[in-house]
């Protein structure tokens, strides 16, 4: 395979990769159809904008926060049946068994053990060793503006950290599993080894103070655009969300098989900081995974990073590289 | 005890009537494609076609099946496919409330043994924060709810934590792969079952 030359890289030599928006499918069908995966993804961020900047007290909560969470995710189960980007992602009973299991793990195990050692404990210790309250102008500024320095903070933090996951081989083994899934649907952003969700969810946003309803409005904004990473569901994203936003288009790249490809688009919902930094590619790539498409069972999901990791001590540290080194004659 | 009495728990097993002509090497030449896929090793010996499967593809018609055998039986009424087929994941689905409902109750004994520690931090705080945030001219004039004073807020912020110590979430996941248990055994059951079906009967 050739590859398309973007900047100094050379993309898709090793898996197909499409790049560039114009070479990108449009939604096919009549005109409701058109209309409905053209205008849904921005009316729904701006209806949850509009919702969370003027709910009362009352019913602007986490809980509220949690269950538009779940009907936002099942409405758009029903959307990949309706309208899906590609065959070869359809759910299945058994994708959406393991799917559901490590949505399972993260709402319950993960998220006990995350208040002692995860990003909860962590941002507990932070704003407990500093005199947080000078930062407490910050709660002064206009809704939108905490909100958005919340959600684009926690982004940049991100950002950084998957970059680094795929830089560094002691956190690209916990972030490899992740990189096996072979499609796109809703909930793949959950199914991952747990050591990652840690790193993950270390971002640099919770230490400071905000109003809640900032939070919230973050969270609202990440669920509206961070949602789209992983999603089998072909739209007609409008121009400027593409620049400012990552879309399933970047991210399938992200997943390619290419590994060229597979390096870039880091952020999880400013595809504006990839931009920035030179990473981001726009494009979009059907066939997805690691070691040619090869599908982990969730039993070596969980032990792959250990074995793996085993196998790099020992080919570094083991016996076997003295005697080898031994073997080679000096000169 | 007889492992038949629970192994139809992760077994499909079922049988296709044949047409009357049919033998045996046209029913697997017709099957054949099916375990031509990636991951997938196959043997046949005369009447009995044994397969076995690793990480197969998600897509694969065959996906939830690591194994199986499919034997061809004249019976007195004509040709039949008799399939004992193998699922791990219709286990790991079975077995996955019982998972959850452990991390329900690991959830409680965890709530109950740190809870006095937790109130009295939360005392500390509570001594610490006494004012309310004030609001952004902006908002004010966009409309905005007032944000609610520091108290409220705390009592807000000590009701996620205990919601992060409540098993509730943990119950609806062990409810939730109990009925997906039961859709996938029936629903699989079927899809296999009309699979062969159309392979082996299709023109």
């Amino acid at each position: 395979m050739d590859g398309i030359r973007v900047g100094k890289r050379l993309i898709g030599t090793q898996a197909p990769v499409t790049v560039g928006w114009e070479n990108i499918p449009r939604v096919e069908g009549g005109p409701v159809k058109q209309f409905v995966f053209t205008w849904f993804q921005p009316t729904v961020l701006f209806a949850l904008i509009a919702f969370w900047y003027y709910a009362p007290n009352s019913i602007a909560k986490a809980s509220t926060a949690i269950g538009i969470g779940i009907g936002f995710k099942v409405l758009l189960l029903a959307l990949e049946w309706v309208n899906p980007r590609y065959e070869s992602w359809r759910l299945t009973w058994k994708e959406l068994v393991t799917d559901l299991f490590y949505v399972g793990l993260g709402y319950t195990l993960l998220n006990m053990i995350e208040k002692y050692i995860g990003s909860d404990a962590v941002i507990e210790a932070v704003q407990q060793s500093f005199d947080w309250d000078k930062l407490s102008w910050f709660t002064g500024l206009p809704l939108l503006l905490q909100a958005f320095v919340i959600s684009f903070m926690f982004d940049f933090g991100q950002y950084w950290m998957h970059r680094g996951m795929h830089n560094w081989y002691p956190l690209w083994l916990p972030h490899s599993v992740h990189h096996y899934i072979t499609q796109l649907n809703i909930n793949k952003g959950a199914v991952g080894n747990p050591v990652e969700l840690f790193l993950i969810g270390i971002g640099i946003g919770g230490f400071f103070d905000f109003l809640p309803r900032a939070v919230l409005l973050a969270g609202a904004i990440g669920m509206a655009v961070g949602t789209y990473q992983h999603i089998n569901v072909r739209f007609n994203t409008p121009r400027w969300w593409r620049f400012l936003f990552n879309t399933t288009e970047h991210h399938s790249l992200h997943h390619s098989q290419d590994y060229e490809a597979t390096r870039s688009n880091y952020s999880n919902s400013w595809i504006i900081i990839d931009r920035m930094f030179g990473t981001c590619i726009d494009g979009e790539a059907e066939l997805l995974g690691m070691e040619g498409g090869r599908r982990m069972s969730i039993r070596e999901q969980m032990t792959f990073p250990f074995t793996e990791g085993w196998k790099a001590i020992k080919a570094r540290y083991g016996k076997q590289r003295f005697e080898d080194a031994a073997a080679v004659p000096a000169e | 005890m007889n492992s038949r009495y629970i192994d139809w728990i992760w077994h499909i097993r079922g049988s296709l009537p044949l047409a009357a002509q049919q033998s045996s090497d046209d029913a697997f030449d017709r099957l054949a494609p099916l375990f031509h896929q990636t991951g997938t090793h196959h043997t046949r010996d005369n009447d009995t076609l044994t397969f076995s499967k690793k990480d197969q593809a998600a897509q694969d018609k065959m996906s939830i099946f690591d194994g199986g055998v499919l034997q061809f039986e004249k019976g007195m009424s004509g040709p039949v496919l008799r399939y004992n087929l193998k699922s791990r994941v219709l286990l790991f689905c079975f077995l996955a409330p019982l998972l959850f409902l452990f991390f329900a109750q690991a959830t409680i004994v965890i709530g109950k043994l740190e809870s006095p520690t937790d109130q009295a931090s939360g005392k500390e705080k509570a001594e610490k924060k006494p004012e309310a945030p004030r609001q952004n001219a902006i908002d004010t004039f966009l409309g905005a709810p007032a944000p609610e004073k520091a108290k409220d807020d705390k009592t807000e912020k000590s009701k996620d934590e205990d919601n992060k110590s409540s098993p509730t979430s943990a119950y609806v996941f062990a409810a939730l792969f109990a009925v997906l248990y039961g859709v996938g055994r029936i629903l699989e059951a079927i899809l296999i079952r009309r699979l062969f079906a159309k392979k082996l009967l299709g023109s």
